[in-house]
This record gives structure tokens, sequence and C-alpha cells, in this order.
């Protein structure tokens, strides 16, 4: 049988120092997936590497050998010494390693819980390992099978929801005021790097403008250059205000810059659209009570950490329902690959059947010579049908069993009856 | 024969509660069959009534739920295919079911229509009213849900509707476009309704129901200022910047209006708007045909 093994090291594991030299991808993953493919012990590879775990996904005949191998392939790529590798690694096998990689597809595994890079990382280490062509049939079935299960864990629960950084926050406020970013204009006051940070994210939802405004030009002029945006005068503010959909306050003043009549007067009957006031400064840049006016909305920084709290404590919340989904499908894995012990004993099974099926035709070849083709076909369908019906049962069954002992006493059994010997079971067993 | 519709329509509020808590897509699709299999039975339903009378059945107070229900059913599968937005069903749903309960029990057969109503005019006015009535059931949603969702986000307490719901500016152009929707063809049924009183006046003097037809009656009084309130919520998003909340608090108001008129005004006050609602008997007396033949 095929077994799955997995090594690797991961930030529960391995400090980033040692992460650091882990990976993977410095040499580039191909290369590393060909080095593991080459190795004796593996017969199907795949190498997932983040900045946060370097982990090898193996299926090999004999997992006790492999995993020493892997350990050597650890410290031997990395050239560092295995003694100081091995006390970070950990090493999972067959529905462990499911498990394992079920529980990082989904999210469950990360630093961040629920964070959704990790879906694409592993989607892209295993397209390495296609294009290197190491990965063979129980591999695709395991990456497959945990591509799934990410997705089932993103749609089903609540894991991945809700920012959890104070600039995502805003951003993901923004979108729920405005629905589509596309279009709108931002104001940053201040030139602070938290502005910058959300400026960015703003500018990547596909907002139109970024304006810059600040008493030092020069910070100002220095904001725009980076992330792309355009300086406005700071006397020009009320103007800015007017014209602006989402404002970003980062200003170090003592005072509030912007006071609740500042606010709503750029807030005239005309005005179609709602503002948007971000303060993440400390202390504050606007009056909170220009939060009360109608189609403003203000939320300083505190405000906004208590979101990313929330939203962390949700997620926190759904890791059980996570893990039961990830449980539940690691079940059905570990079902399938035992499956996989019955294949030989099945196809024996078959080719038995088959052969006295072919045989007994044969012997009344003579008497039915007589008979037209039509009726010659008819009796080679009835027959084969006959034989089909008696094995879909067994087969089924057989597919079905869970357990590994099992399935071997099954397959003694099965030999002994049917009389499956050695040669028709090394027929089968390709 | 209103029941089997109804079951849907109650399954389908089951499956959007659900879809609303847990959002589960395979129960979101669910709840969208269930709704599509509910509006096609009531379609069948009408489609038959309307094979056997000769006339859609929407003449009598209760046929005419029917088929706002059945109207209002299909303006929301329509914003929900066309907005992929899920979230507005759980709103939806409870006015469509309960309002279907009406039919279901009081089970509006189809009732013999007086020649007055064969008109083209009095199709135009009914069929434009109940479409604006549905359409601003759409709007009264929408703004109940912005409603909801504002105070969530102005509240900075993001829990519930944040992620169930679509963002704020979405909802108040939804609500803006089926008030427009609405009132245009609310428009055009009043004006139908006029016109046909006129020509009903000269082809049915006799019919007290006609005679009634005047601003003294209730459920035209009330269709008139419902009108008012909606032209109001249009000039005042405008002239005085009354978008979002104030916008959704009127819509909500005018489609109370509306339900008012359409559901206690038609069965308990109004004298001129009952034409289904006589009894066989009755409706034998007053139908036109009678009246012509006593002359």
């Amino acid at each position: 049988m095929m077994h799955l093994l997995l090594v690797g090291a991961s930030h529960r594991t391995a400090p980033v120092e040692l992460r650091e030299r882990l990976d993977f991808c410095s040499r580039g993953l191909e290369h590393a997936v060909r080095a593991l493919a080459r190795r004796q012990s593996t017969s199907e590879a795949v190498v997932v590497s983040t900045c946060n775990r370097a982990e090898l996904y193996i299926a090999c005949g004999d997992p006790d050998g492999a995993g020493e191998d892997l350990m050597a392939f650890f410290s031997e790529f990395h050239q560092l010494p295995p003694e100081q590798i091995r006390p970070h690694l950990y090493a999972h096998r067959d529905r462990e390693a499911a498990r394992h990689l079920f529980r990082v597809s989904s999210g469950l595994d990360s630093l961040v819980v629920g964070e959704p890079q990790i879906l694409g990382q592993i989607k892209e280490a295993y397209s390495v390992a296609t294009t290197a062509e190491s990965a063979g049939p129980l591999l695709n079935k395991l990456f497959h099978w945990a591509f799934g299960v990410g997705k089932r864990v993103r749609s089903e629960t609540a894991l991945a929801e809700g920012a959890v950084s104070v600039s995502f926050a805003a951003v993901s406020l923004a979108k729920k005021i405005f629905g589509n970013l596309a279009g709108r204009r931002v104001l940053v006051i201040g030139a602070g790097e938290m502005g910058k940070l959300t400026a960015v994210h703003l500018k990547a939802q596909g907002v139109a403008s970024i304006t810059i405004t600040s008493r030092t030009l020069a910070h100002a002029q220095e904001l725009a250059d980076q992330v792309g945006g355009q300086v406005a005068p700071w006397n020009s503010l009320p103007h800015s205000l007017r014209e602006s959909d989402i404002v970003i306050t980062v200003t170090g003043s003592p005072t509030p810059i912007l006071s609740r009549a500042q606010v709503k007067s750029a807030m005239p009957a005309s005005r179609s659209r709602p503002l948007f006031l971000i303060d993440i400064a400390v202390p504050r840049d606007v009056d909170p009570r220009a939060g009360e006016i109608e189609q403003v909305f203000l939320y300083n920084i505190d405000d906004l950490q208590a979101i990313v709290r929330e939203n962390l404590e949700r997620r926190g919340a759904e890791v059980g329902r996570a893990e039961q989904i990830v449980e539940e499908e690691v079940q059905k894995f570990s079902t399938w690959h035992r499956s996989r012990d019955a294949v030989p004993t099945i196809v024996a099974l078959r080719q038995r059947f088959e052969g006295i099926r072919k045989s007994e035709l044969e012997r009344l070849e003579p008497k039915m010579s007589t008979l037209s083709p039509e009726a010659r076909a008819r009796v080679d369908e009835v027959t084969r049908l006959i034989v089909e019906k008696l094995l879909l049962h067994p087969t089924e069954q057989l597919k079905s069993v869970g357990d590994s002992q099992l399935v071997s006493q099954y397959a003694e059994a099965l030999s002994r009856l049917f009389a499956l010997d050695d040669k028709d079971k090394s027929a089968g067993d390709r | 024969m209103y029941s089997l519709p109804l079951a849907f329509y109650a399954l389908a509020l089951i499956a959007y509660t659900v879809h609303f808590a847990r959002r589960t897509p395979s129960v979101g699709r669910a709840a969208t069959a269930l709704l599509g299999a509910g509006t096609l039975a009531h379609t069948l339903v009408i489609g038959m009534q309307t094979m056997e009378a000769g006339h859609v059945p929407f003449a009598g107070t209760t046929q005419a739920i029917s088929t706002f229900v059945w109207l209002l059913g299909l303006a929301y599968l329509y914003t929900e295919v066309t907005t992929k937005e899920r979230g507005l069903g759980i709103f939806i749903l409870p006015i469509i079911t309960a309002l279907q309960i009406l039919p279901a029990v009081q089970g509006a057969g189809v009732e013999p229509q007086s020649r007055v109503l064969e008109h083209p005019l009095f199709w135009t006015h009914v069929a434009a009213m109940l479409g604006a009535y549905a359409s601003f059931g759409l709007a009264a949603v929408i703004g109940i849900t912005y409603v909801l969702q504002f105070k969530e986000i102005k509240a900075k307490h993001l829990v519930f509707f944040f992620e169930r719901l679509p963002s704020l500016q979405v909802l108040d152009v939804m609500n803006s476009r089926t008030v427009f929707i609405g009132w245009l063809l609310m428009t055009v049924g009043l004006i139908a309704g006029a016109l046909w009183v006129r020509d009903a006046m000269a082809m049915a003097p006799g019919d007290p129901r006609v005679q009634a037809m005047s601003l003294r009656d209730p459920k035209i009084f009330v269709a008139l200022f419902t009108w008012a309130v909606y032209t109001f919520q249009m000039i005042a998003r405008r002239a005085i910047g009354w978008r979002g909340r104030p916008a959704a608090y009127l819509a909500a108001v005018g489609f109370a209006f509306i339900l008012l008129n359409f559901v206690l005004v038609s069965y308990f006050l109004t004298e001129s708007h009952n034409f289904g609602a006589a009894t066989p008997h009755e409706s034998f007396q007053l139908s036109v045909g009678n009246w012509q033949l006593r002359q």
C-alpha cells in the first residue's frame, strides 16, 4: 500500500530565523520538488513553502524509512546540521498527514486564523509539482481534496470573515458604505504611516484619486509620490473635504483639526454621497460630534481596533465548526485511501470471474456455432451481466471497509474461497 | 387552490431565514428554488383561472391580493437574480407568505365579472396599480434594510447585518429606482382609473359602486394620499437632500399605507372597489346586464 507522509516545520514549531533558512522557494520551488522526487524513498512529492511553513508531502511504500530520508533531505537541501533542524520538525502519516493539510488549507493552522492567502499558496505549490510531474494518483487526490475542504470551510463557516487589521477594517467599512469603491475620491490629511497603509489598500480597491494634504507640503509630496496621489494645499482643506468621499486623518496635531461645523459645511443638501471619516490619529483629529451628522460615518482608531478584536473573536468561535468539517473530510479521505488497499483483491476477483466466463464460453463454442451472430452476442452480453451483478456488491463492500487489518482478512478469505492464486493476484496488482 | 403556492412560500420563508442565520450557500439556493417553485405554482393557478374565466382574476380584493403577491415574488426574484444578493429575502417572504394566507383561506374562486369591468382602461388601472404596489413593497423592504444597516454602522457595532446585506449606497440606489418605477406605474394607474370612471358612469350609471367612485371613498382617498407621499419622497431626495435614511423611512411609510388600503380598507371600508367581493347573488343583481334588462 502507498502511504502518505508529511515532514515539515511551521510557525508553531520553528522560530522565524530557522523558517527563513528552511524556505524552499529561495532556489525555486520547482528545483526543490524535483530534488525531492528524485529521492529513492519517494514515489510522489509536493513541496509547500510559505513564510510560515515548509512542508514536504510524499507518497511512499515504506513510511519509516522515508521519514528518516525526508529529515535528511531537509538538512541536505538547506545545508544545515540535522541536530539544528530535527527538534523543529514534525512528521505525520496517512490520516494525520491528510488532517494536517486540510487544516492548513482551511486556514486553521495559520498564524492569523482564516487568513485567505494560504489556499492560493497551496494551489501554487501543487501546480509546481504538477509541472515537475512529481505528483501522482495519491497526492493528486489529496491536494484536490484539500482545496475542496478549504473552500467548504470558507463558505460554510465565518472562519475567514471580517477584517483582522485596522486598515482592512477601514476598507471593508468603506465598501459597506459605498458599495463599489471605483470612482471614489480619497483625502489623506497628514502624512503618517497608518494613513499610507490605508491609502494603499484603498488604491488596490480602485479608488479614482488620492489627495494628500499636510501642514508641511514636503511631507505631503513625499507620501503622494509613494502612493501615486496628488497634493492639495493645506488652506484649501474645506474645498478638499467637500470633494472627497473617504477622508483619512493622521496628523500629529494635539487639537482636533476638523470641527463638527467644518464637517457639516462639507455636507450641503445637494451632496449625494456619504462621507466616511477615518480618524486614525492619536490624539483624535476629528471632533467626535461630527459623527452625529446624518450622512457622515466617523470611525476612530479605537472603533476600528474594536472591530478587529470582534472579528478575531468571531473567527475563534468558528474554529470548532471548521474543525468538524475537517474531521468529516479526513474521515472520507481516509476511507477512500484505505479502499485502495482492496484494489488488488478486487482486480484479482474480477479477473478470476471473467476467466471462468471466458473458458465456459469457449467450452460451449461447438454447441453455439449453430447460433446466429445476434444470439451469440446476446449470450456474451447476458453472461457478462451476470458476472457484473455477482461482483457489484462484494466490490462495494470491499471498497468501503475502513480498517486495513479487516481488508487484509477479507482479501485472505477471498483468495482462499475463490482460489485467487498468486499468479492471478500479481496480474491484478499493477 | 392558492394553498400550493402558500406552502412553497412558507417553506421558502423558512429557508431564507436559515440562510440568513447560517449563510450556507446550498440553503440559499434552496430558498431561491422554493420561491421560484411558489411563483411558478402561483402563475399556473392564475393562468388556469384566467383560462376558466376568460379574464385575469384580479377584480376582487382577494384575487387582487393574490396577484399582488405573485408580482412581488416576481419582482423580488428579479432583483435577486440581477444583484446576486439574497439578504433581502428574509424581509420580503414574510409579506408574501402573510398576504397569501388571505386567498388561500378565502379560496377566492373566479367570480362573474361586470361588463363595466371589461374595459381596457380598467385593465390598465388594475395592472398598473398592482405593479406599482409590488415595486413599492420592494422599496419598503430595501428601505428597512437600509435603516438596519445604517444604524449598525453608525453604532460602530458590526455584528449582524454587516455581513448579510448589500452596501448602503446600493440599497439607496435600489430604493430610488423601485420608488420611481412604482410611482410611474401608480401615476398611470390613477389616470387610467379616473378615465375609466368617466366611461363607467356612462355605461353603468345605476351601479352603486361606480357611483361611489369619488375622493370621499376611503380607498381612493388613501391611494391619492399614498401617491402624494411617494411624490414627496422623490422630490425631497433631490431638493432637500433626503437621501438614505429619510428616503428609506418614507418608502416604508408609503407602503404601510398601501397595505392598509389594500387589506383593511378594501375588505371593510370602501364602497367603490368591491367588484369581486360581492356574493354571487349580489353580483347577479348588480351585474350591468341585469340592470340593462330591467330598463
